[in-house]
């Protein structure tokens, strides 16, 4: 069995304008132990995903169908108590430094004992400490700073202070939304080398939000590639890199400077994201695509696969 | 500890602006159009008495003298002889400044503290009709006219229901009976401070009330109650450990802002009660032309209006780290 | 959430005309629930101040300061001769509440738009100049925002005797800018980095024509939102003063008609006479309030966003 599995996933978000369709049909499994990626540009509907697996959508955000099942359960299905108990306790987050994640008025070192005792309220507030202590030593920060305030922090260490807590309690499966982004590449670089031997060590689960391709193609066994609300491309990492399929994979990794690629082949991709309100019939990337054929804008693309566990969205590829 | 250091730095900012204040205060008394030594002294003074107190302060002599003079008499508690009760001014002001506090103390912690607590509960039922009677509620309160609800309240519940007494702070029958100790006259006074106390409250606690709600649904939005939250934390917890002490921060500088509103607000109400606080002693000794005990009522109150807002930045600073440390 | 999409239109950008925004902002405006009523209740009291010329006309004895019914000698109830009753002098109430509309829209007004300019024009200062022309002028907002102005305006009746309306109006302006001005400031300053700013500078615009063709624009919806509060806390003052018999004695106002039927003991006696100012002196402030509040919404979101980002 694997330890999630999310079927055929949709959610869409009220707006002022309509309704917004963030995510739509997406599906995914990860095995214990093991990495997917989730790559796209900014309002690809990836944080959404997320947020969904959490059960941490806004008020205006509603998931509409689908199945989200861990460890065999859907979570859809189940009481909000019980779900508070599987949030941080089995699934935790690993959220931007550069985001307001860790209370200001609270010492850090209270904030992740808060996460043990909420879980484990045996372990009691000096147990916790103790844990907390252990912690900061597999992260790597000195324990004279534990009882410090989030704003006396470092980028990098408020960083380290969040992967601390999302290893609290010992989760199956932890997500990181960007966890790098707004840290300078050489803080970056340790940051996701440490968060690989952790994710191997304590055997997690791990799905990785970027929108920078690069980080993924570091961290993650399966890659799945994102495009207005929709999965493009999914398959091991390999696959997925060395021989893309999709035109937007092919467009995304040649707009970023990977180890292997060429600087000079560097391009933007022309054009703009659709509107999710009033989504184009058809392929939603057809706008864009430069091998883009005359039926593209009228039928919906169905998935094709590629090879075993490789597969894309997309007729004519 | 940086504590210390921006403590000091209010002070310092504090004593400046205490100085002008004196400084503006010796211009106005002396430069003003008309006879400064009239203002000084008590005309009803026999001669004796008057020249001694025009030597004591000073009026005789050059105006840079007579500053010095003011200054050093301001240090060491001179400020003349009230007109009216012929006594020293600062006997009458300390006399009054206990009670000043007493009320005045009461009324903001209170109002404060249920304004925080209200504005909370307000915030979790945003959209719904706690929600709209509480801010509806505040709304009307918070601009109701402060002397007129003062009056309101003594025809009602002081002359209609007979309920309260109508003014001043103790009872004579009460605090002249020898019998009476100490609990009985604390009940005495508490009897008579409900009414001011009640209209200073319900003037405040609305403006408090809202500020947290605003407050809390702003901090609601932020990235660590999404942590909170996805931590598994139940919401009553979230809202009281984790948004609230962040939202009380906004209500805590708006206090500090609105003191000096506050304070008018403190003058008002001991005139209409004629509570025996230093407020009401500057509007009788204003009305009186009795001006030493204005002025020094004047002063006073700008002390106390500048030592609150010291304390508040001092709450400040220990309810908020990022300036603690 | 970070989900861009919902964002975009903030990122529009900024408008330098007068009158897209204005319309822009009456739609949302009309949406208020608390903007309507607070806009209702202030047109009605405006409806009253411009009625208060009409019962003199009628007959001399509704003159609100002057005017005596000779038939009376005493405070009576409404009658059809007197809605509102008459005062001790057997002055008409209702003559004297229209008259203290009229008041407290002079002083609120006027005292208002004095201490906005000036909060504005010290403020655009403070934040344009920068350096120690800006530590001196907020440190002495610092210095004015802890006084209570109301009892300022005593002390100083204290030392110049009785003030008449005009001279306190003068005096609460002169007190109430530093809360506008420290806002105003924040705003300028933040305008200041902005592109279309530093463009204007390399184009060679003078500072005049910077401040008053792109700061200005941009921060007077702001202190336009502050008036609203500004009226209201000139009326109270005036009122309060009145109240306690420092007011105009030539005035009648709202807080002057409370002082007489407090000081002449009729407040057990006379609810016609104890209700009427007092209520009218609380629903000006709360429709000023409201207006305010539903003003605050209309300048809210691009406000908030440009806070964050200052």
């Amino acid at each position: 069995m694997a330890l999630l599995e999310v079927e055929n996933l949709s959610i869409g978000y009220n707006t002022k304008g309509g309704y917004l369709k963030a995510v739509e049909g997406v599906s995914f499994a990860l095995e214990e132990g093991q990495s997917l990626g989730f790559v796209g540009e900014s309002g690809c509907g990836k944080t959404t995903i997320g947020m969904a697996l959490m059960g941490l959508l806004p008020s205006n955000g509603s998931i509409t169908q689908g199945r989200i099942l861990f460890e065999g359960e859907d979570l859809l299905e189940i009481s909000e108590k019980k779900m508070r108990q599987i949030r941080w306790g089995k699934i935790a987050m690993i959220f931007q430094a550069a985001m307001n994640a860790l209370n200001p008025v609270q010492r850090v070192v209270d904030q992740i004992a808060e996460a043990i005792m909420t879980h484990s309220p045996a372990v009691g507030k000096r147990g916790a400490i103790e844990q907390v202590k252990d912690l900061f030593q597999i992260v790597g920060i000195p324990q004279e700073r534990m009882r410090d305030y989030p704003h006396q922090y470092s980028g990098g260490m408020k960083q380290r202070a969040i992967i601390a807590m999302a290893l609290a309690c010992r989760p199956k499966l932890i997500i990181a939304d960007e966890p790098t982004t707004a840290l300078d590449v050489i803080v970056q670089d340790q940051i996701l080398e440490e968060t690989k031997n952790l994710q191997r060590e304590f055997n997690i689960g791990m799905i990785f939000i970027s929108h920078d391709i690069s980080i993924v193609a570091d961290v993650s066994h399966d890659i799945g590639i994102m495009y207005a609300g929709q999965l493009v491309e999914y398959g091991a990492r390999e696959e997925v890199f060395e021989s893309p399929v999709h035109p937007y994979t092919k467009a995304l990794l040649s707009s970023y400077p990977t180890i292997t690629g060429d600087r000079s082949l560097l391009q933007p991709i022309p054009g703009e994201t659709p509107n999710l309100i009033y989504p184009p019939d058809g392929c939603r990337f057809c706008d864009r695509c430069p091998g883009a054929k005359p039926g593209c804008g009228e039928e919906s693309p169905v998935w094709v696969d590629v090879s075993p566990g490789h597969k894309t969205l997309c007729y004519h590829c | 500890m940086e504590l210390r250091k921006y403590i000091a730095r209010r002070l310092v900012q504090i004593i400046v602006i205490f100085f002008v204040i004196l400084t503006v205060l010796f211009l106005l008394f002396r430069l003003a159009p008309g006879d400064p030594v009239s203002r000084m002294v008590d005309p009803d003074m026999t001669p004796e008495d008057s020249e001694y107190l025009i030597a004591q302060l000073g009026l005789d002599q050059p105006i840079w003298v007579q500053y010095i003079i003011y200054i050093k008499n301001f240090f060491v508690g001179q400020f003349g002889y009230s007109f009216h009760y012929g006594e020293p001014v600062v006997k009458i002001i300390w006399d009054r400044l206990p009670n000043t506090i007493l009320l005045f103390t009461t009324a903001i912690i209170l109002s404060a503290l249920v304004g925080v607590f209200l504005g909370k509960i307000a915030s979790w039922h945003k959209g719904k009709k706690t929600d709209a009677g509480m801010t509806i509620g505040a709304l009307v309160t918070h601009t109701l006219f402060l002397p007129w609800l003062a009056l309101i309240m003594i025809w009602v519940f002081g002359f209609k229901l007979g309920w309260f007494p109508i003014n001043g702070m103790v009872s004579e029958e009460v605090w002249l009976d020898p019998d009476s100790g100490f609990v009985a006259k604390a009940l005495d006074v508490i009897h008579h401070m409900i009414l001011p106390l009640a209209t200073l409250f319900l003037i405040h606690f609305g403006a408090y009330l809202l500020i947290m709600r605003s407050s809390m649904l702003e901090t609601l939005k932020e990235d660590y109650i999404l942590t909170a939250r996805a931590k598994g934390l139940e919401e009553k917890v979230i809202r009281d450990h984790h948004a609230a002490p962040n939202a009380a921060l906004p209500v805590v500088t708006s206090v500090g802002l609105s003191l000096a509103f506050s304070i008018n607000g403190g003058a008002l109400t001991e005139t209409v009660f004629t509570w025996p606080g230093i407020g009401r002693e500057l509007v009788f000794s204003v009305s009186h032309n009795d001006y030493p005990l204005a002025q020094a009522s004047f002063l006073l109150i700008a002390i106390v209006v500048l030592i609150s807002n010291l304390v508040v930045d001092v709450l400040y600073a220990y309810l908020d780290p990022r300036i603690r440390y | 959430m970070k989900v861009d999409t919902f964002q975009s239109e903030a990122d529009i950008p900024r408008r330098f005309g007068w009158i897209g925004p204005f319309l822009e902002g009456w739609s949302i405006f009309k949406q208020s629930l608390l903007g309507k009523i607070g806009l209702t209740l202030l047109i009605i009291f405006a409806v009253m101040a411009l009625c208060s010329f009409i019962p003199p006309l009628i007959n001399p004895m509704y003159n609100p300061m002057t005017g005596v019914d000779p038939e009376i000698t005493h405070s009576t109830g409404p009658s059809w001769r007197h809605w509102l009753g008459t005062d001790f002098m057997g002055r008409d109430i209702f003559s004297q509440l229209l008259a203290g509309a009229r008041v407290a829209f002079m002083v609120g007004v006027s005292a208002a738009v004095m201490s906005i300019f000036l909060g504005t024009s010290i403020g655009m200062t403070a934040g344009y100049m920068g350096s120690f022309v800006d530590t001196l002028l907020m440190r002495l907002a610092d210095m004015i925002m802890v006084m209570p102005t109301l009892l300022v305006v005593l002390i100083l009746s204290s030392v110049f005797g009785q003030l008449n309306i005009w001279t306190i109006v003068v005096i609460i302006a002169l007190f109430r800018w530093p809360g506008v001005s420290r806002i105003i400031r924040g705003q300028t300053l933040s305008l200041k980095q902005r592109s279309f700013v530093e463009a204007a500078k390399v184009a060679g615009a003078s500072h005049l024509g910077i401040i008053i063709r792109h700061i200005m624009p941009n921060v007077l919806p702001l202190a336009f939102l502050f008036m609203t509060f500004r009226v209201t806390s000139a009326i109270i003052i005036e009122a309060a003063l009145a109240f306690l018999g420092f007011g105009d004695p030539g005035t009648v106002s709202w807080g002057m008609m409370l002082q007489w039927v407090w000081k002449t003991g009729h407040m057990f006696q006379a609810p016609y006479w104890l209700l009427p100012p007092g209520i009218c002196i609380s629903l000006i402030t709360l429709s000023f309030y409201m207006l305010g509040r539903a003003m605050d919404e209309v300048l809210d979101p691009r406000l908030r966003k440009e806070d964050q980002g200052a």
